[in-house]
């Protein structure tokens, strides 16, 4: 008696404490509702949607028997998984109402602690009877049925077409059953079927904006796909319910991928706080432990994971993702083996492995392993563009010279193969000496003609916004035919992604982010002058609004841009962090920093070794640095509205030259563009004054200014391919032969498809008896597969011979006269070769 | 007006008239006649008056075929008074075959090049004209006379492919820009067909004269090249109705000459290149090493015959 009392008075206590309870439904408000008013299933459910886990399971212990099914629905978000079971069980004992809503939840209790046989044979008997006589079920109960089929799809994947039916028959019985929305949303989201979970979710969010469940799948849809809205998302669903573990967990690797690895911890506490059973927070807080090398961390971790599913292959799957996500492809490889090894039916986890099988070069193995996922699950979008992907690469030619192996589409080969593999090799050898470290075997090199192609060899899918992609010693990039001429510089594109290779190697793949990507660019820089990022008035701008990150969070930058255009400025930024860097300590601090890295030191630490200064202090070294460097023309910028615009006086001078120009008033124009110009000392826009004054230049017939000012653009910008061109036509138009191949050759690695720039080049290269570069910007004439391939042959003979490669000369010619014995041009050059030197036979 | 039985009667009555035959390739004429159809819209009206006039140029000057065998029926012969002819109708393109009739003798070549918008299926396959259009089954009426000359007829025009089998037949080499009548959208094959005979591009054994097969694979190589370029979908399939009639038809003038010395010089060019030929296909029996030395043997001698052609006054 005393015990009901205690209960009773525990109910009322309860009840006062809703009575301020908003509860967000879509058909049930219950402001000020009593506990008496939560009894009904719908009423408990709302407090647990809006994260009340306590109330919600004193309201359902209160309703007694009747919710038993309800009671064990907020256990389980509770992760008292026992407790839930029991209240299942009861529930089932009794037949209630939504008897099989507790035979599912006790079938989905199973498949958590990891007796998957007896799950998939408790879901069948509801399939079964769902078959049977499913229409007539009440919409939880479709629901239910719906359930049963998404876990009886582990061994059967069309069996999630029957689970679409049945979530969308449970939202047709009751279209304020929202739940049945959001699962077919994470149904597809497993799928990669992302523009469908976008629809789900969004359908769901168009009816109740705050929905915690929707906006969580929202996150995670975000999350895989890069947007940088993702957290903000999850923050949303956490402020509608504090205690939705998802979304929780979708924080903790939100931080995790920004190597915030505290911020992953805190995040991975708050949601072992709801529910201590969440194998995927406990595989986090494994992950943010061994990222930073604190094993014990790790061993906990892993102890209470397996206390749950003495085998979590969903825990080394998980493991195996964030190792991915931070470059660790082997280890990532190692985790995801475990977990094939624990489940080998599991989709998730086979696709992880072969996937990263790929991206270590092993594509025999990485493509069966993609195989067994595949014929597991055909509807996986990821698995199957990359199985499409593969084909198509069968009939890639590879070339293995030096160290490297060029895995190029049969058209690209030959024009890839004359330039790509020199200047690699030129890069490897820069590259080792700096870092202090070579690879253990060929690096893999793949060049794709194809955009998307290219996209889901580095990510599954279409869309990556990214030039190249380095997974260590295996790197892939567009081809410059993927991207519109003059878009990018596929020669520094290269030299950025082999740089990667050195510095994820010299740190064991530890490197942060942001370090790696700033190496690449000055890298960039430091291969070819005018390659690589560069100051524009933009960026200058957005630092001087403290629009940009501090050093100390610099990575933030990349993994957590605030706006569109951060990204590209992170990188810049990055470069010059890294410029000042060797301008501080020398260009030894950066094998000392990987070295640290490598040793496991987080980044505080490891710069601390390798400056001998706290990182906090560097921030103010880097500002003088950027004040030193950008004085001047950050004096002359301001910031506009939104991140990217830019006022001030130089905007200022350069609209008043463009007016001037417009109105044909060459001098006032000429004076307020060497006024901009004179403001931004170090900086030079591509599509700034200088662009202006050199046409000014030409009007007047001033070729020599003209070449001046043009020279400022094209010695800046990698991918200037105006500017190069018109430079080259007036070096060409006066003759000056060295000058032209040097805008020749900026142009080429632009775009390298005009036979006609390369048989320019090498007549000038011809001219100046620079006979190696003609000798290649023949052979890259031929790779253009020219009208005319014999009088292409016949050209590269001469070269050849002007090199005094006499027997590859003859050779080519032998050549080119048994297709064609009749190509007099040919007859005479082979009289030619055979004749001794300095005489007539 | 039913013009085709009364000009079948024309031609052959034209062709009887043209006196006994002759294989002789030295005597060999060449005729040309040019067609191209209404433009429908500027760009191609200009594209298809630009293609007609290099045509006739590449025959006059390259070809140095005798401006009365060259014709040339535009849509608009205004143009270019000094080039066109005539309108591009169906009554003057008959007519002009029938003038053809009665200047070839045999052994003649008679090259016809239509272009403009095809349409039409099988032998009422058509190139939209001022006027009625002839169709693929007049055109065959129209070369049914000519029995005794070799025809190239060129069809580049869009959705021509049906007329390669409409006019195939013996000594007769048809080429289309499409491989059937669905291929309807605007082709590139004309431009780079014409181009190729201009620039000497499609010589591919350099021999200074440019076969029927070296046009075909050179233009359609380009068009194939051209839409990659522009990262567009092949919609042009060119084909060809007999590629080994195709690769011993040549336009332009062989070596020759009239000074014994260097005719012999020539003849004996032409055997060493023969010999050279009948190696390459014994290459893959021979050792390496021994047909790379026989080979070098043979193209050394026929460059000192081309030195010696050329010491001795004569064109190579």
């Amino acid at each position: 008696m005393s015990d009901q009392l205690t209960f009773t008075h525990r109910v009322r206590r309860a009840s006062r404490a809703l009575s301020g309870a908003i509860v967000l439904t879509s058909t049930a408000l219950l402001l000020g509702a009593s506990c008496a008013d939560a009894q009904d299933r719908r009423a408990i459910l709302a407090l647990a949607d809006a994260g009340r886990l306590d109330d919600a399971e004193a309201a359902a212990r209160a309703a007694g028997s009747s919710e038993a099914v309800t009671l064990g629905d907020v256990l389980v978000l509770r992760g008292r998984l026992d407790a839930a079971d029991s209240a299942y069980a009861a529930a089932i004992a009794v037949r209630a109402p939504l008897a099989r809503v507790a035979q599912i939840g006790r079938a989905e209790l199973l498949e958590r602690r990891g007796a998957i046989d007896q799950a998939l044979t408790a879901a069948e008997v509801i399939a079964e009877a769902y078959r049977r006589d499913g229409r007539a079920w009440s919409a939880e109960e479709h629901l239910a049925a719906g359930r049963a089929w998404v876990l009886l799809s582990r061994t059967d994947a069309r069996l999630a077409q029957q689970a679409l039916a049945a979530f969308d028959a449970a939202f047709a019985a009751d279209p304020t059953l929202l739940d049945a929305r959001v699962r077919v949303g994470v149904l597809f989201l497993t799928k990669y079927a992302a523009a469908d979970a976008k629809k789900s979710f969004d359908e769901v969010l168009g009816v109740r904006a705050d929905h915690p469940g929707a906006l969580a799948g929202l996150a995670r849809l975000q999350e895989f796909e890069g947007s940088s809205e993702a957290m903000e998302t999850a923050r949303k669903a956490l402020a509608s319910n504090p205690a939705l573990v998802p979304a929780h967990v979708v924080v903790a690797r939100l931080h995790l991928d920004a190597e915030a690895y505290d911020s992953a911890r805190v995040a991975t506490d708050r949601a072992l706080a709801v529910d201590s059973t969440a194998v995927d927070a406990w595989a986090i807080r494994a992950a943010a432990g061994w990222l930073v090398g604190d094993s014990a961390q790790y061993r906990m971790a892993r102890a209470r994971a397996e206390a749950i599913d003495a085998k979590p292959a969903d825990f080394f799957a998980t493991l195996a993702e964030a190792a991915v996500r931070h470059r660790r492809y082997s280890d990532g490889v190692r985790w995801a083996e475990e977990a094939v090894a624990i489940d080998p039916r599991s989709v998730r986890a086979l696709g992880v492995l072969g996937t990263n099988q790929l991206r270590l070069g092993d594509i025999p193995t990485g493509r069966a392993t993609l195989e067994r996922a595949f014929a597991a699950d055909p509807y996986n979008t990821w698995h199957k563009n990359t199985l499409d992907l593969l084909d198509a690469m069968s009939g890639f030619r590879v070339a293995e010279r030096g160290r490297f192996r060029l895995v190029t589409s049969p058209e690209e080969a030959a024009l890839m193969e004359v330039y790509l593999l020199p200047l690699l090799e030129e890069a490897y050898d820069s590259l080792a000496t700096r870092y202090r470290w070579t690879p253990s075997r060929a690096v893999r090199f793949e060049v794709f003609r194809n955009h998307a192609d290219f996209s889901v060899r580095a990510i599954g899918l279409n869309g990556l916004g990214a030039l190249g992609v380095s997974f260590g010693d295996v790197l892939a990039m567009d081809a410059p035919s993927a991207r519109d001429p003059g878009t990018f510089n596929w020669g520094s594109t290269a030299w950025h992604e082999l740089a990667h290779t050195f510095t994820l190697g010299a740190s064991a793949n530890r490197v942060p982010r942001w370090l790696s990507e700033g190496l690449s660019v000055l890298e960039e820089r430091r291969a070819r002058r005018g390659w690589g990022a560069t100051a524009s008035p933009e960026f200058l701008a957005a630092y001087k609004a403290g629009q940009l990150r501090p050093l100390s969070r610099i990575n933030d930058g990349f993994m957590r841009p605030r706006y569109p255009g951060e990204i590209q400025f992170s990188y810049y930024l990055a470069s010059l962090v890294c410029e000042m860097l060797e301008r501080e300590f020398g260009a030894v601090v950066f094998p000392a920093l990987l070295e640290a890295f490598r040793q496991g030191l987080e980044t505080s630490d490891a710069f601390q070794r390798a400056t001998k200064q706290p990182l906090d202090s560097l921030d103010a070294r880097f500002t003088r640095y950027m004040t030193s460097r950008f004085g001047t023309a950050l004096g002359n910028l301001e910031a506009g509205e939104g991140p990217g615009d830019v006022r001030g006086p130089y905007v200022d001078a350069l609209r008043a030259g463009a007016e001037a120009m417009a109105s044909k008033r060459a001098d006032a124009a000429r004076a307020a563009f060497e006024r901009a110009q004179a403001m931004l000392p170090g900086v030079e826009p591509v599509n700034g004054p200088s662009w202006y004054l050199a046409r000014l230049a030409l009007e007047r017939g001033d070729t020599v200014a003209a070449i001046t000012q043009l020279q400022r653009i094209t010695q800046v910008h990698e991918s200037a391919l105006a500017p190069n061109t018109l430079e080259a036509e007036l070096h060409a138009a006066r003759g000056d032969d060295r000058a032209l191949m040097q805008a020749l050759e900026r142009i080429i690695w632009t775009s390298p498809y005009d036979a006609a720039v390369h048989v320019q080049l090498a007549e000038a290269a011809a001219r100046v008896g620079a006979w190696p570069v003609a000798v290649r910007e023949r052979r890259a004439v031929l790779a253009t597969r020219p009208a005319d391939p014999l009088e292409a042959r016949y050209q590269l003979a001469r070269a050849l011979q002007g090199a005094g490669d006499l027997t590859a000369a003859r050779r080519e010619v032998l050549g080119i006269l048994e297709t064609a014995p009749g190509f007099e041009q040919a007859q005479a050059l082979l009289l030619e070769l055979r004749q001794p030197p300095g005489g007539a036979r | 007006m039913r013009p085709s039985h009364v000009l079948r009667r024309a031609l052959l009555t034209a062709l009887l008239l043209s006196g006994v035959w002759t294989t002789s390739l030295a005597a060999q004429q060449q005729h040309v006649l040019i067609i191209t159809g209404l433009g429908g819209e500027p760009a191609y009206r200009a594209a298809f008056a630009d293609v007609a006039r290099r045509l006739h140029d590449v025959a006059a000057t390259r070809w140095r075929v005798p401006a009365a065998q060259i014709t040339a029926l535009v849509e608009d012969p205004t143009r270019d008074p000094q080039r066109f002819r005539g309108r591009s109708t169906k009554d003057a393109v008959a007519a002009a075959f029938l003038a053809m009739a009665g200047r070839v003798k045999p052994g003649d070549l008679v090259f016809v090049f239509l272009h403009g918008h095809g349409s039409g299926v099988g032998p009422e396959a058509t190139v939209n004209l001022a006027g009625p259009d002839p169709t693929a089954a007049d055109y065959a009426t129209y070369l049914s006379g000519f029995t005794q000359q070799t025809i190239v007829f060129v069809n580049a025009a869009s959705a021509s492919g049906d007329f390669t089998r409409v006019l195939a037949g013996p000594r007769r080499v048809v080429l289309t820009s499409t491989k059937s009548s669905v291929e309807r959208n605007e082709t590139q094959f004309a431009g780079h067909f014409v181009r190729g005979l201009e620039s000497l591009e499609a010589d591919g054994n350099k021999d200074g004269r440019v076969s029927v097969l070296e046009a075909f694979d050179y233009a359609r190589r380009e068009t194939e090249k051209a839409y990659e370029a522009a990262n567009k979908l092949l919609t042009e399939h060119a084909l060809l109705s007999d590629s080994t009639l195709a690769a011993t038809v040549a336009f332009g003038a062989r070596a020759t000459s009239s000074d014994p010395r260097v005719a012999a010089l020539i003849a004996e060019r032409t055997a060493l290149e023969e010999q050279v030929t009948a190696l390459r296909a014994r290459k893959s029996t021979m050792p390496e090493a021994t047909y790379d030395a026989e080979l070098e043997r043979l193209l050394v001698a026929i460059a000192e015959k081309t030195r010696a052609i050329r010491a001795a006054g004569g064109t190579p």
